[in-house]
Order: C-alpha cells, then structure tokens, then sequence
C-alpha cells in the first residue's frame, strides 16, 4: 500500500513538474486566451448566421431527403455556407495566429526535442559558403564534449560532420574556425527542459525566428549553417509517446470548446 | 497609399505563414483548429448524409414509385398551393377589387375562381379550419370553439389540446423531479388530408395550419399554428412592466409587474413558468435591467447574457428566455421588448414569452427539427398560437402602430416560411395560414365604419386605412406566389370566414337570466367570472364561449336539472324565443338565428356539442363577459374595445373566400369541401367518412 502511494505521489509529481504538466497548463491558458481574441476580433452575429444557416441546410438535406433535387441545391448552399464561414473566421484567425505561432515557436525550443543523453552519440554538421572553405575547417571542443570518429567531408554539399558526445550533464559551447574566423554553437547534454537550438544560421530571418535560438552567424564568415541531430522529445500519455504540438492542438481544442460556451462565444 | 501601407503588415504576416517553415504550418491555435473542424465537420455530416441519400435514393425511390403510382399518375396538378388568409371577408375582398386595389386576386377571380365559401357552425376559426383540414363536421373532429366546457364544474378548458406535466415524480425533500416527457394531448379528432397524401407518398409543407397542435406524424412537414401555447402554457400572456403603481389587473391575456428603481437602474422581471421541481413553488421568473438615456430616449437593456438597446416605442428583436428551476432544468422561450416610455414612468411591454422555435420544449413541429431548421434558417420566430397580441392592444397597453408593427414583424417571418416552402416543395402540397388577416380585422374594423363606439373619439376622416392596406398586401403576397408558380400548380386562396362589424355586444347569460333559464343564488344580481353566485340547483340554460348555449342536463352536468325528455322542448322554445331577438336600443336584430345542433352534427363526439347554437346578427357578438361565464345586469351594451370587428356570429353572414387559378365549378363551395377536392385533384379514393363533396374544374386544361 505505501509502496502504490510512493508510487503514484511519485507518478503526480513528475506529471507536475515535467513537459506534461507544461503542455496542459499552456494549452488551457491558450485555449482561453484564442477563446476571447477570436470573440473579440470576429464579427460574433455574422458568424453566429453563418453557422446557423449552415445547420439549417444540414437539416434540410435531411428533412427533404426524398426530393432529389432540394438535397443536391442544399448541398451548394452547404459549400456556399462552409466558404463564408471561412472568411468570417479569416480575420479573426490572422490576430490569433500571429501571437501564437511565436508562442508555439518558443514552446518548441524547449519541447520539441530532447537534450543529447550523456555518452550517446550526436552529429554536428556545419555547412559552408563554398566547397574551398572545408580544407581549413577546425573544431574545438571543451572536455566534456568528445569526438567519437573522424570528421566527414562532403565536398558536393559543403558539408563536414563531425561525430561527437557529451560526458556529463550541462550546456557547452563547441568552437568551430574557418577562414580566420571562430563561431560558436552550444550544444546540450543530459536532461531537463534546456532551451534547444538545433541550428545556427547566418542570415535567414524568417528562418533564424522559426528555427534557431541563437544569434546570426557573423556576416564575414564561411559559415551558412551549424546544426545538431537532437532527438525528438515524445511525451508519454498512457503508455503512447506523441509530439507536444498533437497534445498542444487536442487540448487547446478541448479547452477551448469548453471555454466558449462558458463565455458564450461564437467560433 | 494609406490602404497600401496598412494592408502591408498584414500581407507581411501571411507572406511569412505561407512561405516559411514547419512550425506555423503545423498549428495555428484553436481558432484555426475550430474553424477548420467546423468546415470540416460540415462537409463532412453533408458528404455522409448525400452519400446515404444517393445509395438508398434508388429504393426509396422505388418504393414511392409504388405507392403513388395511384397518385401523381392520376393527378391534375404537379402541386397544389393552398393560402389560407383567415378572415378574409369576400365582401370586402370584392370592393377592393372594384376599387382596384386588389390586382392579383383579381386576375384569380377572372382566370379561375372568386367564390363565397361557406363555413362551419360556428363560424370560429379552430372549428373552420380543423374542418378544412379534416374534410368534416364538427362532431367528427370534436372541435366546437376555442373552449370547451367540464360537466362536472361548469369550467372551461382549452378544446384542441391538454397538456399535463410528467406522470412519475421523485419526491426528494421539498423537491418533485419530474421523469419523463410532458404529456400533450390533442383533443381534436379525425385525419387531416394531409395524413392520406403521405400514405399515397405524396409530400406535404404544412406551416401554420390551426389546430395542428400536437403535430401529428406523416409525410412531410408541418409547423403547428393557432392553439400552440406560450411557454406559460397559456394562450399568450404579455406583461407589462412598469413603475407605475397600480392595483388594477388586467382583463385577460397580460400581467402587470413591478418595476424598482435603485441608483438609476430599473430591475424587474418576466413572469415564466410554475416551477417543475417543487409543488406550489410559484412561478419561475427571468429578471432583467433597464438603463434608461432620458435625453436619447433610449434605454439599454440587460436580460440574461443579452445586452441592447432601444429607443421609445421601438421592439427589441426576439431574444431568448431562460427559466432555470434548479437541477439542470431550463424552460426554453423567447420573447420580444418593447420600450412604452420613459418619461413619468418607466414602461416595458414584454410579448408573451413563446416556445423557442430553436430549443422547443415542447414539439411545435412535424418533425421536430422543421422548427429548428426554419429558426436556423430565418432567425427565431413567434410560435404561439396566436402570436399577435389582441389583448395588448385591447388594454391599452399598445398602441395601434405598435400592434401592426408586431403583427407584420410576424408576418414577414411567415411569408419566408411559405416561400422557403414553395421552393423546396415542387411536388405535392404546400399550404400556409396568414393570421394576419383575421386580427388586424379584429382589432382595425371600427376605422372601416363610420359611428363605430370604438372609434368615437377619432374624425372618420382620420381614420387610417388599415384594412385596405391589409388586403393590398395580401394581394402582394399573392401576386408573388403567382410568379412562382406554373400551370402545372393550382393556387388557391381560402378563407375560414369573413368579418363583419362587432359593435354591440350581447350577454346571453344575462338574457337568460333575466328570462328565467338561469339563476343567481339568493340576494345575486350579477354572476363573477364562470358562473360564480350562479344556482344551478334553478337552472335550466348558460353559455360559455362564442356561439354556444348549453342546457343544464340531468345526467350529463353535474348539477343538472333539465330532465332529458323536455330537453328537445326546451331547445325549441330557446330557438323561438331567441330568433330575431332585437336590441332595443338600436332597434336592429340581435340574434337572426338559433340552430340546434342536432339536426347537422353527426359523428361520434356530437355529445361535446353545445345544444344550440346562437347566430349573432351582424354587428352584434356575444359580450365579453357573456364568453367568460359572467351574467350582468345589462343585456345589450356598447363594444368600446379595440377588438371591433368579428365573426362569431350567424355563419351565413360572413362566408369566407374562395379564390383558385384554375375554374371550379360549384355553386356553393365550402370549407368542408377542400380535403376532398385536394384528395381527387391527386387521384385519390375518398375516405367513405368525409362529408365534403369535391368540386369539378370546370377545364379539362388542368387535366395532366
């Protein structure tokens, strides 16, 4: 019996403290905060006919369902209906999706993938501007991060990878000079909910905001890119592994339906 | 440019959506989530629902081939459009086509038919029309008047349907929970027409027939009309909501409730409901606030999660009212606001809280869903039974503009119903009741006549020309429904009954009294409502309701006295002495005719008949007390209410109208007839029990 308490105190805390717990808490905080923009932003009557004369077409596909032809004029009023619902939720879904997509982006530099497993291996591949900055390419590493093979150069691709692990916990930065120059990556070893950066990107802006947590690679080096293979994180639901963002989207979805018959909005 | 530069931003934002990676691709939130579920959901319920229609099409095509081969085989017309404007009086519907006010009807009249159509006795609407809708007398359909009357206390009750609360309760404490559904029970009898179309598979619209509450199954679509109550259970109850203070209460049909002021903000309520959970729990009650702007003349208004405004003598739309009683039970209603005025008093005229046609507690549709696919479709309607509110205006509490403005607000709605029907009923039938017709003739014929009591006081030269712009727009309404139509449809517009002038009123128990057939207890010389202080240990006779009189019969009332076998006697002598009974005052006949309901009843519910039948002369009516059980001192007196024109009165004098597009040839049509003209216009056998004949068109031209 103490042992099942200890257990499931144990299973409760860790539920609580760990990526789950951060998946629900921001998928119920943005169910509701989409909930209200969306009922702030839309034009709530519009949407409210909209969707009523869609039900109402629905309705008569069945309550004249023996006369053929009011059945298939139902339908066109179905499509009609479905396109003019989707422009009345146009508007309101651009001011949702933009604060979103940067909340997802930052959620996903912690969630999407995991930190490298101490003594497991990882690859560090650098592209360059051009196949002639590869030959002087040098890689400095601290001492908890080792080389586990011989560097690969892929001419064809500007390419060199380096295979590499990581023997105790913690963030380090791997120095890479090329062409005079020296740029850094970090890379994260162990466990925790670090701050990821799978890539380094010179330039790119849209990219870098989407994709990377550190700063622009210096404009004068050869370098265009740094980028490390983390493995994808899967949370584990009753014994299913899945990425944040299908729970992130089913739980927001549920908590936003139930929000917006709370408050009475439209959607 | 300004356009330019602030639509930049925004193109700035997609550009980056569309064109940039992985994530925003993924999810874009709830918002997005639910808008594409929606879509999704919607075509994919239609997908599946087109997917079982196009497999099963086949078969059931099949299987109607084979039920109606007898049917549209043989039948005249693709379809058949019956308008039904009750009231309609055929007299003046005549004038104004003279006047040529009236263009449509009058292309009827010289295509095909404009014809007188005889009526029912009485000459009511739920017993005109529930014999339109079932092709017999009376006494096969047991509908004889609005109300009928209890034998054993002399009470009244509602004749077309009862309605009970479940049969099981839980008790719990103070609490009774109802299990189970409402018991509804329809009281008129016989088969409406409709029901022998379906069986030869034949589809049927059917909105706003009278006495089609309960809805009864068949196939097609019927939204129930006159009869269907308010959420109360009554048959309209508005409320007038005021600072006003006063004792006085009204007549019938409309509450009065007080409105409190407290720091600006005027709080009172709509009178719901009795409470389901607990016996003797009251009613439930809706409250709401109004904010009134005395400079705007305007207030805003907070009921439940709805928030709006209106200025003075405007409506509110319909919104909706909820009663919570506790324990997840809700009654469902909705209802529209009127602000009276502001200034001395705060006045609110709230309507009759109707059934919400979208949420219906109670089925008010054939199949439920056609009300909550007409609400979905045209926004929530009025589906009370009698929607336009007669008494309001009656009591004074609204004023002519705001009676027509709501009585034409519910016409509006039902012409979409018809239309919406026309178009999704191009075989079969489809057929509409206009009420419209039949109040605003009630409340507006004292401005057709000169020396109306009830018009007194307005210059007939300003008289405004209501009815006249009635019938105008019903000749509209027609000549659009024209348009629609082909020679492979026959239109026909019917009345139940015409109008006539109501301006003296009769109260027959007074009569009766004063002629011995009833009597008051010791020391009485007026009775309260339904025969209080009436000794009926000394009565021979009384009347309840429009037309009809009852003897106080051993053995069927409870206290009756009048032995069996002097009954006919007794009858006799009432018709002689009734019959051209004339008002002293204006010297004119009062009652033209007694009709003793033996010699026309025939059928299996003649013994909830009245014994006779009093037919008013025309400008006279039973009184208003008369109708509600009550004997005055005064036989004959003035009508001064607003309801100034009538047709409870001898049948003969108000003959509805009969108009069609293709010619029928009969001399003397009447409603009774329609059910089986429909029937043999589809090639139908007619139901041995019928007692209407079919007319003959007199073209072979419909002829298929």
């Amino acid at each position: 019996m103490a042992c099942f308490a200890a257990f499931s105190f144990s299973m409760v805390i860790s539920i609580l403290t760990g990526p789950l717990a951060i998946v629900i808490v921001v998928s119920v905080v943005v169910g509701l905060a989409m909930v209200v923009l969306f009922g702030y932003t839309s034009d709530q009557k519009a949407i409210g006919i909209a969707k009523d004369q869609l039900k109402a077409h629905l309705l008569a596909v069945r309550l004249y369902r023996d006369q053929i032809p009011v059945v298939m004029g139902s339908y066109g009023k179905i499509l009609r209906g479905t396109v003019r619902y989707l422009k009345l939720a146009f508007k309101p879904l651009l001011y949702v999706i933009v604060p979103i997509t940067l909340l997802m982006v930052q959620m996903d530099r912690y969630l999407g993938q995991t930190p490298i497993p101490v003594n497991a291996p990882f690859l560090l591949t650098v592209h360059f501007s051009s196949s002639d900055a590869l030959n002087d390419a040098t890689l400095a590493l601290p001492s908890e991060i080792v080389m586990t093979a011989p560097p690969v150069h892929i001419a064809a691709d500007y390419q060199i990878v380096w295979r590499l692990a990581g023997t105790r916990d913690g963030s380090y930065e791997m120095n890479i000079n090329a062409g005079g120059q020296s740029v850094e990556k970090v890379v994260c070893v162990g466990g925790g909910l670090p701050r990821i950066s799978t890539v380094r990107l010179r330039g790119q802006f849209w990219n870098r905001v989407f994709s990377s947590a550190e700063p622009s690679l210096p404009e004068n080096v050869s370098i265009e890119s740094i980028s490390i293979n983390y493995p994808d994180r899967n949370i584990e639901i009753a014994g299913y592994g899945m990425n944040w963002i299908w729970l992130f989207f089913i739980l927001s979805m549920v908590a936003g339906f139930i929000f917006k018959e709370l408050l009475g909005i439209q959607i | 440019m300004k356009g330019l530069w602030s639509a930049r931003p925004t193109r700035v934002v997609l550009v980056a959506l569309v064109f940039l990676p992985a994530l925003a691709h993924a999810y874009a939130g709830p918002g997005a989530g639910f808008a594409v579920l929606s879509s999704f959901w919607a075509i994919f319920v239609a997908f599946l629902y087109s997917f079982y229609a196009l497999m099963t099409w086949p078969f059931r095509q099949l299987v109607r081939f084979l039920r109606r081969r007898n049917a549209y085989g043989r039948a005249k017309f693709e379809r058949v459009v019956i308008l039904g404007f009750d009231g309609m009086d055929p007299d003046l519907a005549e004038r104004f086509m003279k006047e040529g006010r009236l263009p449509n009807l009058a292309k009827l009249r010289d295509r095909g038919t404009f014809s007188k159509l005889r009526t029912t006795f009485p000459a009511i609407s739920p017993v005109a029309w529930s014999t339109f809708l079932t092709g017999v007398n009376p006494g096969k359909h047991n509908i004889y008047d609005f109300l009928a009357r209890d034998t054993n206390n002399y009470l009244p009750f509602l004749s077309s349907a009862e309605i009970k609360g479940p049969k099981r309760h839980i008790k719990i404490g103070k609490y009774s929970i109802p299990f189970g559904k409402t018991q509804i029970k329809g009281m008129r009898k016989g088969t409406p027409f409709w029901h022998w179309l379906g069986e030869a598979g034949i589809f049927s619209s059917v909105i706003r027939v009278p006495v089609t509450f309960p809805p009864e199954k068949f196939q097609g679509v019927l939204l129930s009309g006159m009869c269907v109550p308010d959420l109360k259970g009554s048959q309209g109850t508005f409320c007038l909501c005021t600072t006003r203070v006063s004792d006085d209460k009204f007549r019938e049909g409309g509450v009065r409730v007080p409105m409190d002021r407290k720091n600006g903000v005027y709080r009172s309520y709509i009178p719901g409901p009795d409470n389901p959970l607990i016996e003797k729990g009251g009613e439930l009650r809706a409250d709401f606030e109004v904010r009134p702007d005395l400079r705007a003349k305007s207030a805003r208004f907070v009921f439940g999660p709805e928030k709006f405004a209106l200025e003075v003598g405007e409506y509110s739309e319909w919104v909706p009212a909820e009663f919570k009683a506790g324990m997840g039970f809700t009654a469902h209603g909705i209802c529209r606001f009127y602000l009276k005025g502001l200034s001395p008093e705060v006045e609110v005229y709230v309507t009759p809280v109707n059934i919400d046609p979208g949420h219906p507690d109670l089925p008010i549709s054939h199949p439920v869903t056609y009300s909550i696919y007409l609400a979905k479709l045209l926004g929530p309607y009025a589906t009370l039974g009698l929607a336009e509110d007669t008494w309001a205006l009656n009591e004074h509490v609204l004023d002519d503009d705001a009676f027509l403005a709501q009585a034409y607000g519910n016409h509006e709605d039902r012409e979409k119903m018809l239309f919406d029907a026309l178009d999704k009923t191009k075989q079969g039938l489809c057929t509409c009741v206009f009420d419209t017709t039949d109040r605003v003739q009630h409340m507006f014929w004292r401005y057709l006549e000169e020396d109306h009591p009830a018009a007194r006081d307005v210059p007939h030269s300003e008289h405004p020309q209501v009815i006249q712009d009635l019938y105008e727009r019903m000749d509209r309404l027609v000549g659009r429904v024209m348009e629609r139509i082909d020679d492979d449809t026959l239109l026909m517009v019917i009345s139940d009954h015409g109008f006539k002038s109501f301006a003296r009123c009769m109260n027959l128990n007074a009569w009766l009294h004063q002629n011995g057939y009833l009597a008051l207890k010791d020391g009485k010389s007026e009775s309260g409502d339904w025969f209080d202080d009436v000794d009926w240990s000394r009565t021979r006779a009384y009347t309840m309701g429009l037309n009809g009189l009852y003897l106080n019969l051993k053995g069927r009332e409870k206290q009756g006295i009048v032995d069996p076998a002097e009954a006919d006697a007794l009858k006799d002598e009432l018709r002689e002495r009734l019959s051209g009974l004339v008002d002293p005052a204006s010297g004119a006949v009062g009652v033209t005719g007694v009709f003793v309901t033996d010699e026309f009843y025939r059928g299996p519910y003649t013994e909830n008949a009245p014994d006779l039948l009093v037919g008013y002369g025309a400008g006279y009516r039973a009184s208003w007390d008369s109708v509600m059980g009550k004997v005055t001192r005064q036989i004959f007196e003035d009508n001064t209410k607003a309801w100034s024109g009538d047709h409870c009165i001898d049948p003969r004098l108000v003959p509805g109208v009969l108009f069609s597009s293709h010619k029928f040839i009969e001399d003397k049509p009447a409603i009774v007839d329609v059910a089986p003209t429909i029937l043999k216009l589809f090639g139908l056998a007619l139901p041995a029990h019928f007692d209407g004949k079919p007319w003959a068109l007199a073209s072979p031209a419909g002829d298929r």
